[in-house]
């Protein structure tokens, strides 16, 4: 506030020679002593003190208010401690819960290899974790001091408080050059919160429907069901991070960093399929049809492809992939499988892109293999979608609570992400119907409530549908998602589009490029890292928007915790708990999220360059 | 130009395709319908051909019953912390299925909002609704539904503060002023303007998403009253009432009747039958004091006899198996094992209430099994 005509009088003091001898450096901040520093930016003027003081009291008495509450005895924490599993995945079986842990894992699994792709981890100096430290044990003790808390639990908290004060103090006073890296940190707090699971009893809850009363909340540690997995997975994690730092050496990076990418990608949909659903599939007909279908297609296609991606075709090609597609509307008109109709579509599309792509033999092969990679996923997808599912789960769905959030999440991102760019690339287009048709779902989606559009589909959307075609409600309110979010990031896109210098764009025409290539490798990557920052910040809304799930009645995380719990007679009255809960898990994961877009930022150096 | 041209062409044509692909009907892979991933996160390829016959017919050669419930409803169908689903309407479901399939937990259970319960039903997605749904004349002949024998009789009460002056004989007139809370968009809401207004009292009304945060307004002092079904009051007392506080139910006789029970779609008779008479089975056990204890031992004769035992001739007849309600009776129980199962603890006790037997001055009553 005042700080100018404080540092203006620190430099008077100092020497004027020292001064000139390092005027090639940047100046560097005065060291303030504390009193210095709470007069500098808190009371240094009448109006600043006021302000301070009033502020500070309000803080603190919001602290202790919400610290009562917390911390009241009437408070019903079991019902969200009992309830922790139906939270998270609602009625999965029990004895087939070793499918989410295997899901869990291989997801810690692929963070820990980026991790050390990625070269997340950056060192911190050990002194700075000092003083953090130190300040949130201060705060700790001095808000146990506020609250009005029990004699008992105040001397706990006044040692927790102390203890990691004391910590800081310690770190705070080593070596000034003494680093570590951040991954240690957060390595060494996830220890530290999975060990507590082996040594503090927060007390074992379970669920016994044939005792009275069928709560059962008795001292001890958590139950094994949790600890045990929760160790292994924090053994994954850590191992995955230095088995990914080892070959991240002995490998080409980038190809490493490809491949990582790719399976984050499509992990969920194996991972969901295939782990989670449990598929109950039809073995014969397995080898008699879709594996025969799918070998068709992939070789077939290839040597299509490869033939039409020969820069020498000319005309005869756009002849042959028109034809193609001809085929593909003539399947329709005989009765086939529909996953044959498909394929063949497919395929002319890949080969009316085929000259795009064309050029020496390395790039004819990698489009070839693209092809195959659609083919695995499209026919693993229309496989494992006619397949039914065997576990048997109380609801509509197999799964639900935050598992539920979580995929309808990433499938909107995935999916809108695509349709986001492509809307706003017809939106920019020079053909006038594309121009037409791609404002105006921007502008109709964008002019409708997201829950209207939410209510649409889960509710009038099922009776349009054809007879024999069956779309289940998640299905629905994905696609509701998905569309929603595709028209609001498809104008973040646009806002990069603009930005793109018309420079650009000639110089990508001087050196020969077509369209497509000019779009896809010159504009759309320098538009996209300008979308950066209004599409995390679309992301994370989408996050928070997945609580309306709960107003039309599917059991996402905020509808357990609102509605079913406290419909449990033994937690009548819980919801206020249930919601504080939900709340810091939305709460810490959209705080996560925004810290990782920072970094994302500085790395492709926006604002900088 | 001519490339441009072709491109264009493409385009537009793929446009068709998948408009046609939409369109089109789907022989051999319903599910795989429009090529879109999106519709791949879920679409199931379940085919629910009723082929002009009844829905007993589809639910035994599916081998599960798929019922509606409410999955957070105190008492009556709550999901436990393991995702099973208890509760009397979930006991109901499981009788169902015992005598239908034979097997009380052969039961898929689906937790239904109010406004989506309906559209449930008449999709095809649930076999029976069972949950807590009252008997009106513009459910059972405007929105195409049948109902079953009423299980339970409900009706609206309200509930005050002794020490605000209210007393089991309170009536209309005392609600002068007074803050009345309940559930947004129900009917509670309506009925009791209508009995404030025809006794021309000033109430105002205050109401909230879910039942849980209306009750928190009541007991945190922001509602003199709370109004709802007298069962979910009850619930309330027995469980949330502080120990310096003394809540009193009033008036003795409801403010509207709430008969609730099983519901079905409209015009399958053979369907029906099974429903109900699984209903009506329970009761006559119970009127027998035949229950899940001594089914197996009891002497079977006269009703009883054709009910449980012999031949059954009764329910072969019916499309059932003859032992149906035998394995209702041994696996889910009679009417009183289901009532005091399920409601004692919130409660709620069938002596002297309207679902007491009708020997005993209660509603509750079955036709002769015969």
């Amino acid at each position: 506030m005042n700080l100018k005509n404080f540092t203006s009088q620190k430099q008077l003091k100092t020497d004027p020679l020292a001064e000139a001898s390092n005027s090639e450096l940047p100046p560097k901040a005065p060291v303030l002593s504390p009193a210095e520093w709470l007069k500098a930016n808190l009371f240094s003027n009448t109006f600043n003190s006021v302000l301070t003081i009033l502020s500070t009291a309000a803080i603190l008495l919001i602290i202790r208010g919400l610290l009562s509450f917390i911390f009241n005895p009437l408070r019903q924490w079991s019902a969200t401690a009992t309830n922790m599993r139906l939270l998270m995945t609602q009625a999965y079986p029990e004895h087939q819960y070793a499918r989410i842990w295997v899901s869990l894992g291989f997801l810690l699994f692929l963070t820990g290899v980026s991790l050390a792709f990625w070269r997340a981890g950056r060192s911190v100096l050990l002194s700075q974790v000092g003083k953090r430290l130190l300040a949130i044990g201060s705060f700790i003790v001095l808000v146990t001091l506020l609250a009005p808390f029990s004699s008992e639990a105040t001397i706990i908290w006044l040692i927790v408080g102390v203890f990691i004060a004391g910590t800081g103090f310690l770190l705070k006073s080593s070596r000034e050059d003494k680093t570590t890296s951040s991954m240690t940190l957060l390595s060494g707090a996830f220890l530290l919160a999975i060990l507590s699971l082996w040594v503090i009893p927060y007390g074992h809850h379970s669920y016994i429907s044939t005792r009275t009363p069928k709560i059962l909340a008795e001292p001890g540690t958590v139950a094994m069901t949790t600890k045990l997995p929760w160790t292994i997975m924090l053994v994954v994690a850590i191992c995955s991070y230095f088995l990914g730092s080892l070959i991240r050496d002995k490998i080409d990076e980038a190809k490493g960093k490809a491949l990582l990418s790719t399976t984050w990608l499509i992990s969920p949909l194996f991972l969901l399929f295939l782990v989670l659903r449990d598929p109950d599939f039809d073995t014969g007909h397995l080898f008699s049809t879709d594996i025969p279908i799918f070998l068709f297609f992939s070789i077939v296609g290839s040597v299509i492809l490869l033939w039409l991606t020969n820069p020498d075709i000319g005309e005869k090609g756009r002849v042959i992939s028109t034809a193609i597609l001809f085929v593909g509307f003539a399947t329709f008109l005989f009765q086939m499988l529909m996953i044959v109709r498909i394929l063949t579509l497919v395929l002319a599309f890949f080969a009316l892109a085929a000259p795009t792509f064309s050029g020496q033999k390395p790039a004819r092969i990698r489009y070839t293999k693209v092809w195959i990679g659609t083919m695995v996923i499209l026919c693993w997808l229309i496989t494992a979608i006619n397949t039914p599912s065997t576990a048997k789960v109380p609801g509509d769905f197999f799964i639900g609570g935050f598992a539920i959030t979580l995929m309808i999440f990433f499938f909107t991102m995935v999916l809108a992400f695509p349709l986001g760019v492509l809307l706003a690339l017809a939106r920019t287009s020079k053909f006038p119907i594309f121009r037409m048709v791609s404002t105006t779902f921007i502008e109709f989606i964008r002019g409708v409530p997201l829950i209207t559009i939410l209510i649409f589909f889960s509710v009038m959307v099922p009776l349009f549908l054809p007879d024999g075609m069956d779309l289940t409600e998640i299905a629905a309110v994905t696609i509701a998602f998905i569309i929603f979010e595709a028209a609001y990031l498809a104008e973040n896109v646009r806002g990069g589009l603009q930005s793109v210098t018309r420079g650009q764009h000639e110089a990508a025409e001087a050196v020969g490029m077509t369209n497509a290539q000019k779009t896809f490798f010159i504009v759309l990557p320098q538009a996209l890292r300008v979308a950066i920052p209004p599409m995390v910040g679309q992301i994370i809304a989408t996050f928070k928007e997945t609580g309306l799930l709960a107003i039309i009645g599917i059991f996402d995380f905020l509808y357990i915790a609102r509605s079913v719990i406290p419909g449990q007679t033994e937690f009548m009255g819980s919801t206020r708990e249930n919601l504080l809960f939900v709340s810091l898990v939305y709460l810490v994961i959209c705080f996560s999220m925004s810290k990782a877009s920072q970094r994302v930022e500085k790395r492709v150096g926006l604002g900088e360059r | 130009m001519t490339s441009k041209f072709v491109k264009l062409l493409a385009v537009a044509l793929a446009i068709g395709v998948v408009a046609a692909a939409c369109g089109s009907d789907e022989e051999e892979a319903p599910a795989a319908a429009p090529a879109t991933t999106a519709a791949a996160v879920a679409t199931t390829a379940q085919v629910e051909m009723v082929a002009d016959g009844s829905l007993l017919d589809t639910v035994q050669a599916r081998g599960t019953l798929h019922c509606g419930v409410s999955g957070s409803a105190v008492a009556f169908s709550e999901t436990q912390a393991d995702g099973s689903v208890t509760g009397f309407d979930a006991d109901y479901c499981r009788a169902v299925a015992a005598a239908v399939l034979g097997d009380a937990n052969a039961v898929k259970f689906t937790s239904l909002t109010a406004s989506e319960r309906f559209t449930a039903v008449q999709s095809g997605d649930v076999d029976v609704l069972i949950r807590n749904t009252t008997w009106t004349q513009s459910r059972d002949t405007d929105v195409g539904m049948d109902f079953g024998p009423t299980t339970y009789y409900d009706g609206q009460q309200l509930m005050g503060r002794a020490s605000d002056g209210f007393t089991a004989n309170s009536g209309a007139a005392d609600l002068e002023g007074a803050v009345v809370c309940t559930n947004a968009g129900t009917t509670t809401e309506k009925n009791v303007s209508e009995y404030a207004s025809l006794a021309g009292v000033n109430i105002t009304l205050k109401t909230f998403e879910t039942s849980d945060e209306y009750w928190q307004g009541f007991i945190d002092g922001a509602c003199d009253i709370s109004t709802t079904d007298g069962s979910a009051l009850v619930g309330r007392k027995v469980k949330q009432q502080p120990a310096d506080e003394e809540w009193v139910i009033f008036p003795a006789t409801p403010i509207s009747k709430e008969p609730l029970g099983p519901t079905y779609g409209q015009n399958d008779s053979k369907w029906a039958d099974a429903v109900n008479w699984t209903v009506y089975a329970t009761i006559i056990a119970d009127e027998y004091g035949v229950d899940q204890s001594n089914v197996d031992s009891a002497v079977k004769e006269g009703e009883l006899g054709r009910l449980l035992g012999g031949d059954g001739e009764l329910q072969t007849t019916m499309g059932l198996s003859a032992d149906a309600f035998h394995q209702v009776i041994k696996q889910v129980g009679n009417y009183s094992d289901i009532y005091n199962r399920n409601l004692n603890p919130v409660g709620l006790y069938r002596e002297g209430s309207a679902n007491a037997g009708w020997k005993d001055g209660g509603l509750i009553y079955a036709p002769p099994a015969r």
